[in-house]
């Protein structure tokens, strides 16, 4: 018993080819497919067999990563379109975008200032997340429209968005190392 | 796809008899054994009636072994020939015990391989032997309590316990003569106990395992669906425990009395010993009188919950971080389960309530519930429960990466990523004509390459000469399901490969991933302006590396004697900054240069346009 390797993420996991997602589908999806192919249920099985549950139950935790995150899901869905991107020079050039980005940044910056810097951040996070939710809305938007240059546009957004909640992480943990 | 159903000889086969199957919770301070009898899961208790086997080995004079209260009796007497915390040991290489041997009274053998030895007066003992020996006296308690040969053991381990780690909890059961089923997480035998998986809402519940022992802390975040569990995150602090809050009542006492300066080593061990009287006694009491020597007093719950507030506090900042590292909020979070005998301390029961927002579980006994957990899954997987389908889904502990230019680390897998998984990332080469590329793989959550553990080492050669940038070279990272990684590269455009499977034969401790954990964020400041350094070198490489190529082809054509030479100097003057170790320097140094060449960049453009222009649309050259 084995799985089609080349067929997509969604087709994987019985879910409609679209951005709106259903946590709870993929979630009970992934966990059936989960309990038919994990290798410890080849335990005593050949070496092909675990060989083969490796290689399947890989790709399975792949495509749950892919689909629930929604920068790759978004990307993926491109993908599928035919929708390139090189992540080397693939760059938005939207200003203001750029500048409000620059500001979250200085904002993260001046936390540790704060009279209470941990809820500083999470004030800032909240925010941060917000902003990030209502891009990924307007992705949906976009690309149900059939906008893909614009979706494009978004996901190499969605980008900057990834890291700067990278570095707001890193801060709230840094915070809390000098709060112990 | 049938499995095959192998039975080993002597076992049985008869579908409706039950078989002897036991869970172990092999501690560092303390082990238990625990079995499901008429459909109730307990601990076993030796003939003395006590359940906890203190994890302590003593090897006697006349070549027998003890081990347990026994043993635990001699560590003042006869230290050397008694080993106890041997898990702190399991699955670690000499070069790493090093660090810890000044803190440990045992002598090492430091010259066989990796395994670390030993010497006692039995000979050279390893932690798996050590281990072992405490296996065999759970087993032997088992078979004697149960009447019969066990089957099969689930024995647990910490949810962080790396590969090597685990590898030598197995091959301690195996000496022991057990056979083992499976290892389990701790958190996720303590879920089990409680039966978080049986419940009628067990969809996507996610549950906290707040363990706070004798010596360590541990915080994990499951996720819970129709019996399957996944370690969402796991987080922890190796040196905190119970034994702190004896030392915060111990100093009080010894403040109240007026003794804190005192290191009579008489009046200390009485401190320590009435501080955890005391503690005990207030778990149920408003307020307990107390003395040291000749000093009498009393102690009241509110100023031991004052002395107890900044340890429990470190234990919700471990927790508030486990729960970002799951991705959820803590609301999210149904159930709270308390493991280890100091959450019997009410204030930490309160204050763990107050933050997780609901009462955690404190129904079956904190000193058992793990064993307990381990016996029902032991039972399951013994076949006495045929119907049930768990499944355990693993997550990796610490985040996998590969040296790039300038010394620093590229994270393929990232810390808690679900395996078994397969990442490939893509590299490219450096300098024009470049036949080999070294791939170094490392581990940790640092950014730099001397800071992160090495894990293997190997070269891909033979790519054809081609200009930098040009080749594609595939790296992929491959995790299976017991933490086993192995690393490929291939340059794709000629399919040259190479691959090494990455098996350490020992692992990083739960200290040192704790550690390694810890000094990450600490030094984060530091990884940042040494990562601009870097980039600053990689910036400096390339710009040296441009300037050199390009003057090999029409330097003399384009530059006069003066202007070579000043260009000659600004590049001297770069190679010199190279050296220090500060990036605005290296900077400064790159910027001057790149000024100095604004001429000859000119020229060449101008000498150059033409031929650039050939291929191109002009429209492209309006914005």
């Amino acid at each position: 018993m084995s799985i089609d390797l080349k067929q997509s993420y969604f087709e994987l996991f019985g879910l409609p080819v679209q951005y709106v997602l259903d946590d709870n589908a993929l979630a009970a999806a992934f966990r059936k497919l989960q309990t038919e192919h994990h290798p410890d249920r080849f335990a005593s099985g050949t070496d092909e067999a675990k060989r083969i549950a490796q290689q399947v139950t890989s790709f399975i935790n792949t495509a749950q990563e892919t689909l629930q995150s929604p920068r790759l899901r978004a990307r993926y869905l491109l993908s599928l379109n035919g929708v390139d991107f090189d992540d080397e020079r693939d760059t938005t050039s939207d200003m203001s975008f750029l500048m409000s980005q620059m500001e979250r940044r200085e904002a993260l910056e001046q936390v540790a200032q704060a009279s209470d810097p941990l809820d500083a951040i999470d004030e800032l996070s909240r925010d941060v997340k917000k902003e990030n939710f209502e891009l990924q809305q307007s992705f949906a938007e976009a690309f149900e429209a059939g906008q893909f240059d614009e979706a494009k546009q978004i996901v190499l957004k969605l980008k900057f968005f990834e890291r700067l909640m990278g570095e707001i992480k890193q801060q709230e943990e840094r915070l809390e190392d000098d709060a112990i | 796809m049938a499995l095959l159903q192998i039975s080993e000889p002597g076992m049985s086969t008869a579908p409706h008899e039950h078989r002897l199957a036991v869970g172990i919770d092999l501690g560092t301070t303390n082990s238990l054994v625990a079995s499901v009898r008429s459909g109730e899961a307990s601990t076993l208790a030796d003939e003395q009636g006590d359940h906890l086997l203190p994890s302590v080995v003593r090897y006697l004079e006349d070549g027998g072994v003890v081990v347990g209260t026994e043993a635990k009796k001699a560590l003042g007497s006869d230290l050397e020939n008694t080993i106890a915390s041997a898990k702190r040991l399991l699955g670690r290489a000499v070069s790493e015990i090093k660090t810890l041997a000044g803190q440990l009274p045992y002598r090492f053998d430091e010259s066989e391989g990796n395994v670390p030895q030993i010497e006692t007066r039995a000979g050279k003992v390893t932690a798996i032997e050590v281990s072992s020996e405490i296996l065999k006296a759970l087993k032997d308690r088992a078979e004697s309590t149960l009447g019969g040969e066990l089957v099969g053991t689930v024995i647990t381990v910490p949810a962080y316990f790396d590969d090597a780690q685990r590898q030598a909890t197995k091959d301690a059961a195996r000496l022991a003569g057990l056979n083992v089923y499976r290892l389990l997480n701790e958190p996720t035998a303590a879920a089990v106990a409680y039966g978080l998986d049986q419940q009628a809402d067990a969809d996507n519940k996610i549950i906290a395992i707040y363990d706070l022992g004798g010596g360590t802390f541990d915080v994990s975040l499951l996720k819970l669906n129709r019996g399957v569990f996944e370690v969402m995150s796991t987080g922890g602090d190796s040196a905190l425990g119970g034994d702190d809050f004896d030392h915060v009542i111990a100093e009080w006492l010894l403040a109240q009395s007026g003794q804190q300066s005192t290191d009579d080593a008489h009046v200390l061990r009485a401190a320590m010993i009435e501080a955890r009287r005391a503690k005990e006694a207030l778990s149920d009491a408003e307020s307990v009188d107390v003395c040291l020597g000749e000093w009498t007093g009393s102690l009241a719950v509110a100023e031991f919950n004052a002395l107890a507030e900044p340890l429990v506090k470190k234990t919700l900042l471990v927790c508030r971080r486990a729960v970002r590292d799951a991705g959820v909020e803590k609301e999210q979070i149904a159930d709270v389960v308390m493991v280890g005998g100091s959450t019997r301390v009410p204030y930490v029961r309160q204050r763990v309530g107050e933050f997780f927002d609901k009462p955690p579980l404190v129904d079956i006994d904190p000193d058992k519930v793990v064993a307990i957990g381990a016996a029902i899954q032991a039972d399951l997987l013994a076949g006495n429960k045929p119907d049930s389908d768990m499944l355990l889904l693993d997550v990796t502990p610490l985040s996998l990466g590969l040296e790039t230019y300038g010394g620093l680390v590229e994270k393929i897998i990232p810390r808690n990523t679900t395996i078994p998984i397969t990442r490939a990332q893509e590299f490219t080469t450096f300098k024009n004509s470049q036949t080999a590329m070294t791939v170094h793989v490392l581990q940790g959550e640092r950014e730099t390459v001397e800071e992160s553990r090495s894990l293997a080492k190997f070269a891909l050669r033979g790519i054809p000469p081609m200009v930098a940038g040009a080749a594609r070279i595939k790296v992929t990272f491959q995790v299976d399901a017991d933490g086993l990684l192995s690393v490929f590269a291939e340059e794709e455009s000629t399919g040259i490969k190479t691959s090494v499977e990455v098996k350490p034969s020992y692992g990083l401790s739960d200290g040192e991933i704790e550690s390694m954990i810890r000094s990450s964020m600490d030094n984060a400041k530091q990884d940042v302006s040494m990562r601009r350094l870097r980039e600053q070198l990689v910036e400096a490489d390339r710009s040296l590396e441009a300037l050199d190529s390009a003057m090999a082809k029409d330097a003399d054509e384009l530059l006069n004697e003066t202007e070579k030479q000043a260009l000659l100097d600004a590049r001297e003057a770069l190679v010199k900054a190279r050296e220090s170790d500060d990036a605005d320097v290296v900077k400064s140094a790159i910027k001057h240069m790149e000024k100095t060449a604004e001429t000859y960049v000119a020229r060449r453009m101008d000498s150059n346009i033409q031929a650039a222009m050939s291929g191109h649309n002009i429209t492209e050259f309006e914005s």
